[in-house]
């Protein structure tokens, strides 16, 4: 019973001071969205990624605490006879409760460090930067709808040239609404997703830090071609942003025109 | 086709101001051929729409300002007239009604109500008249902006954002335009779009609320968000309905709540009642 | 069952019209069996056009969705809350409180026509045209607009919640007043905890469902808008209701689960449960959270922050009692004396199972996490961990465990060892790499991905391990058809268990259950192996 406890008391002070430790040792390598990109603004996804690690370093901890003690013990107490009876610790008043309480408090402690974590990148991701690039999306079954404003207008038929071009640098709110059901629009590499609907606006940001090409998908299931409900988008350099967004405008432009004319 | 128009018509007075208070008021409208859905705003793709922040302003002391200058909260923006050519514009007339009646939120504390004329005759003079003729409560002459644009390009930019459309119809001698009042977060995004002949101080209180985007401040807003859970959003009628699902929802749970009591306790009871038997 | 059969001959009308409640429970396994495998050939068929980007087996996404429909929905409500709370607590509660029947056993075997009656009209969506595809969830606007007869998913999801209600009923009044004298409350074997409290939740919960769905079908059929947006109706309400129910679902499926492991264990380690108290407050610490934690489900549904975030700490904070009831499950493990078989294998591997679901579920208990995971392979991953694999075989532990005391037999030792490490091998090659490349944004529900061909060989790997799985699983299920009629005999109580389903009646036992009325003396205790009462079937009879 003495060495059960001392037993119990042992791993269990050993799970908390590796999750403090954890904590302690995330602390210091300083958090806080990960490296900031230009202008002073958090990443949210490079936050998101720094989190992640964390987090997974916490539940493999517990997992490896839980699986080895189980794997121990299914080892080490097999029956030695057909008869044999198992020992195990009859708790009673003090004891009992503190097996509770103690574990409960030390799970309860994980819980609030991670809410703490969780909810310090949370407000990131919600609050948008004032100087956010905005573009309004409408989701179609099964196409996005990219609008860049002054009659910029993206229909981004999935697998199509026409895609979703951000600028490097600045950060970009998508500001969303669907047309007929409920859709999501997911960009994988921003770490990043929100669920886009009828009637309703919502709305993610996010900073693209290099130039490169990713794939942005809708992770609702909205019907018979939701798997090909997705297009891509390039961050480009801003220069080339700006002549593409320029280039698109004229075309817009000309557009109108004719369409006066008729 | 004389039937038709007479219908039309009516829809259009209706929509301009109510039967009732147009036609006791104004003169009676002149007969129209011009489909009042014209003015309905399409909401799908106007929510959520920025304004224009820098569109310039004069204010009814002729100063300048900004669009931007009056968020921060959700603000009420009217668009209108001053002058009476031939009918005068009940909008604002039927905001104040609305509004005397509104006691979740105050003017002032919660938001702030703008109007901005689309008349490019309209003068400091015309909105001083105007502005005299509505009898504002003291309280409000400082939260209840009365403008003149400061550039009618930057208004027209502005009104065709949100799909806004007005026109003057010179045979009828008068202004076409939606009435209605679109409700801007305090980030200045369009939010809501009530109509002025089916909006009630329910109404506009919801759409306050909800132009708060679920910022949970202060106690009363939490009161507030559980009263906007009840009612839900008709985008394309542009009023509030009762939340039926969620009472359905909510008198689903009391209903297994109490199928719990009632095993429980009703067995017993049938037990005793047999043994007693 | 054999024994019944050989001595009054098989009486197809006797099962039908049966009111015992071992019957009747027999009728939950087969029919929650025959779920289990055509939505088990469902999920053969989905993994099979996962193979690889572009169409396999199918011409367009319609035929593929009808699949995942009937897979999500039939595993769930036809398989897993059938399986543990339809067969086993119809099966195993009464005889672990000593009772005879239940409270209404006529009521009881109304539940389980509706439950066949729910099967039928299940399956009855396939053979219509314009089958459901709205996936288990029936999210509206899709649900109303599509083509599809989501009718056949209310219907379904009507007829077995009806069908619950009345079990919960049944089965709480049962626990409550007809326990045999001496069976106290803080005697009860875990198992029967986990299924009151399952019931409990079913109780309350299940009419949110069922008036949301019902909803959905006014809204479908008669042109009602409660949840059509553009007509005044709030487009995400059905989802919180849905949700409302369908998480505490879960812990309707996780806490019987629990429970068997419990039993298994504490018998074949001839151990008591650690810290049994702490264990029974965890479980009703779990039934007073679950219902507020519904909107990790929406965290990317565009619900406000702050409800975001308070759902966070709440969905956290249900790990506490989770916690505490893994603990007094690994506890009872310490200084055991552990015999294995098949049903102790299993046990074990549900241990193992269990960790992974669990653990991979607190990331994405944060919003932020969640705002990337949500609705990618990662969390078809992990939900398939908590439910598919480790509730599965929770009920495979639990056929295993009183096959003896249904059939009077052992189910084949041999077959059941292979066919445990086939199934294990398969299901840990199919999930494993679904955590992997779901982190990497692989999305669920797909049965194309030409934008992201760099996920091909991990759905290989997941495809093979169904394939694997499924020769498992078949191997498992011709074992038990088999041994039930011709497998070896086994004693009353083969496992030497304290638990009184073993030790007070026969196997199978009678009508009536017990030979005897059951009293328990002061010291008995299911649990209890170190100072047994008695072995004897009167438990009567002094302490040692």
């Amino acid at each position: 019973m003495n060495r059960f406890e001392r037993l119990l008391t042992l791993s269990f002070g050993a799970v908390a001071s590796l999750a403090a430790g954890a904590a302690s040792a995330s602390e210091a390598a300083g958090y806080g969205g990960g490296a900031a990109g230009s202008g002073g603004v958090s990443d949210p996804a490079a936050g998101w990624n720094h989190l992640w690690n964390e987090v997974l370093i916490d539940i493999t901890v517990i997992g490896v605490v839980f699986g080895v003690a189980a794997l121990y013990m299914l080892i080490r107490y097999r029956a030695k006879s057909p008869t044999a009876v198992g020992h195990g610790p009859k708790l009673k008043g003090a004891a009992a409760v503190a097996f509770a309480l103690v574990p409960a408090a030390i799970f309860m402690a994980d819980d609030f460090f991670l809410s703490a974590k969780g909810w310090t990148l949370w407000n990131i991701y919600r609050r948008v930067p004032p100087n956010a690039l905005e573009i309004k999306v409408t989701g179609h079954q099964w196409y996005y709808e990219f609008d860049y404003g002054n009659g910029v207008n993206v229909v981004a038929m999935p697998g199509s040239d026409d895609y979703l071009r951000v600028p490097v640098g600045r950060p970009i709110v998508m500001r969303m609404t669907a047309d007929d059901v409920i859709h999501s629009l997911s960009l994988p590499h921003y770490r990043v997703k929100e669920d886009i609907m009828p009637g309703r606006m919502t709305y993610i940001w996010f900073l693209p830090t290099e130039a490169r090409k990713d794939v942005v998908t809708c992770t609702m299931f909205c019907g018979d071609n939701h798997s090909q409900m997705w297009t891509n988008i390039e961050a480009m350099p801003p220069a080339q942003f700006e002549a593409w967004l320029a280039s698109q405008k004229k075309q817009a432009q000309g557009q109108r025109a004719v369409e006066n004319k008729g | 086709m004389r039937g038709l128009g007479a219908i039309l018509a009516v829809a259009v007075l209706t929509l301009l101001g109510g039967v009732g208070v147009a036609g006791a008021q104004y003169p009676r409208e002149p007969e129209s051929e011009i489909d009042p859905n014209l003015f309905r705003i399409d909401e799908k793709s106007a929510l959520g729409v920025k304004l224009d922040a820098d569109l310039p302003l004069v204010d009814q002391e002729g100063r300048g300002f900004r669009l931007g200058d009056l968020l921060g909260k959700p603000l009420v923006v009217v668009l209108a007239y001053y002058r009476c050519d031939g009918t005068c514009s009940v909008v604002n007339r039927d905001l104040k009604n609305v509004l005397a009646d509104v006691r979740r939120m105050e003017m002032g504390r919660d938001y702030r109500v703008l109007t901005i004329t689309f008349d490019k005759n309209d003068n400091q003079e015309t909105l001083a008249k105007f502005r005299q003729g509505l009898e504002l409560p003291d309280k409000w002459l400082k939260e209840w902006t009365f403008a003149l644009p400061g550039d009618q390009g930057a208004l027209r930019r502005m009104t065709d954002s949100i799909g806004y459309k007005y026109f003057w119809s010179p045979r009828d001698k008068t202004f076409f335009h939606p009435g209605v009042y679109v409700v801007l977060s305090g980030e200045g995004r369009a939010s809501r779009f009530l109509y002025s002949t089916a909006t009630s101080a329910r109404d506009l209180e919801l759409a306050l609320i909800d132009a708060q985007a679920g910022q949970i401040a202060e106690p009363r807003d939490i009161i507030n968000f559980a009263v906007s859970l009840c009612y839900s959003y008709n985008y394309k009628e542009g009023r509030y309905t009762i939340n039926i699902p969620l009472f359905v929802g909510l008198g689903a749970l009391v209903f297994g709540v109490l199928a719990l009591v009632v095993s429980v306790v009703g067995y017993r009871w049938y037990k005793r009642k047999e043994r007693t038997a | 069952m054999s024994d019944t059969m050989a001595s009054s001959g098989f009486n197809l009308k006797e099962w039908i019209f049966t009111t015992d409640h071992k019957r009747i429970g027999i009728l939950y396994l087969i029919g929650s069996i025959a779920a289990l495998a055509v939505a088990g050939l469902m999920a053969l068929l989905i993994r099979a056009e996962q193979f690889s980007p572009g169409m396999q087996l199918i011409s367009n996404g319609d035929t593929y969705n009808k699949w995942l429909y009937f897979h999500g929905a039939a595993m769930i409500l036809a398989f897993l809350i059938p399986g543990l709370t339809g067969f086993l607590a119809n099966y195993v509660l009464p005889l672990m409180i000593g009772a005879k029947d239940v409270a209404f056993p006529r009521i009881n075997a109304f539940s389980v026509w509706l439950f066949f009656a729910a099967i039928i009209i299940a399956l009855l969506g396939f053979v219509v045209p314009d089958a459901p595809d709205i996936m288990w969830t029936g999210y509206p606007p899709y649900s109303v607009k599509t083509p599809g007869n989501t009718a056949f998913y209310v219907f379904t999801v009507h007829l077995l919640g009806f069908s619950s209600i009345l079990g919960a009923v049944n089965f709480l009044v049962t626990v409550i007043y007809l326990r045999a004298p001496g069976v106290t409350w803080f005697k009860l074997n875990i198992f029967v905890w986990t299924t009151v409290a399952a019931f409990v939740i079913q109780l309350v919960f299940i009419p949110v469902l069922a008036a949301a769905v019902t909803m959905l079908l006014f809204d479908k059929y008669l042109g009602t808008h409660f949840f059509d947006p553009a007509q005044g109706g709030d487009v995400l309400l059905y989802q919180n209701l849905f949700w409302f129910y369908s998480h505490p679902a879960v812990y309707v499926i996780f806490l019987p689960a629990v429970g068997v492991l419990f039993e298994v264990i504490s018998t074949m380690g001839k151990n008591r449960v650690f810290n049994y108290k702490a264990a029974v407050y965890a479980i009703w610490g779990i039934v007073a959270i679950t219902g507020e934690v519904w909107v990790h489900h929406l965290y990317v549904a565009g619900m406000p922050d702050w409800i975001r975030i308070g759902q966070m700490v709440t969905t956290l904070l249900i790990s506490v009692p989770v916690g505490l009831i893994l603990l007094s499950l690994w506890g009872t493990l310490y200084r055991a004396s552990i015999t294995y078989n098949t049903a102790m294998l299993y046990a074990a591997a549900c241990l193992f199972l269990l960790l992974v679901g669990g653990l991979t579920g607190i990331p994405l208990a944060m919003t932020v996490v969640t705002v990337h995971l949500a609705a990618t392979a990662f969390v078809h991953a992990h939900f398939h961990f908590v439910m598919g694999l480790f509730a599965a075989f929770c009920v495979f532990t639990g056929v295993y465990y009183w096959f003896p005391k249904m059939t009077g037999r052992f189910a084949d030792g041999k077959l059941a060892t292979l066919s445990f490490w086939i199934n294990m091998i398969g299901v840990n090659l199919t999930f494993w790499p679904l955590f992997i490349i779901g982190v990497d944004g692989m999305p669920r529900r797909y049965y194309d991905y030409p934008q992201f061909p760099q996920f091909e060989s991990y759905h290989h790997l997941a495809t093979y391990g169904a394939y694997i799985t499924a020769v498992g699983m078949l191997g498992m299920i011709v074992n038990w058809v088999y041994s039930a009629f011709a497998g070896r005999k086994a004693p009353e109580n083969p496992w030497g268990s304290a638990s009184l389903e073993w030790t007070h009646c026969p196997s199978p036992p009678g009508p009536g259950n017990f030979p005897e009325d059951v009293v328990v003396s002061e010291d008995w205790s299911p649990y209890e192996y170190e100072n047994r009462p008695s072995g004897a079937r009167t438990a009567t009879a002094p302490a040692e």
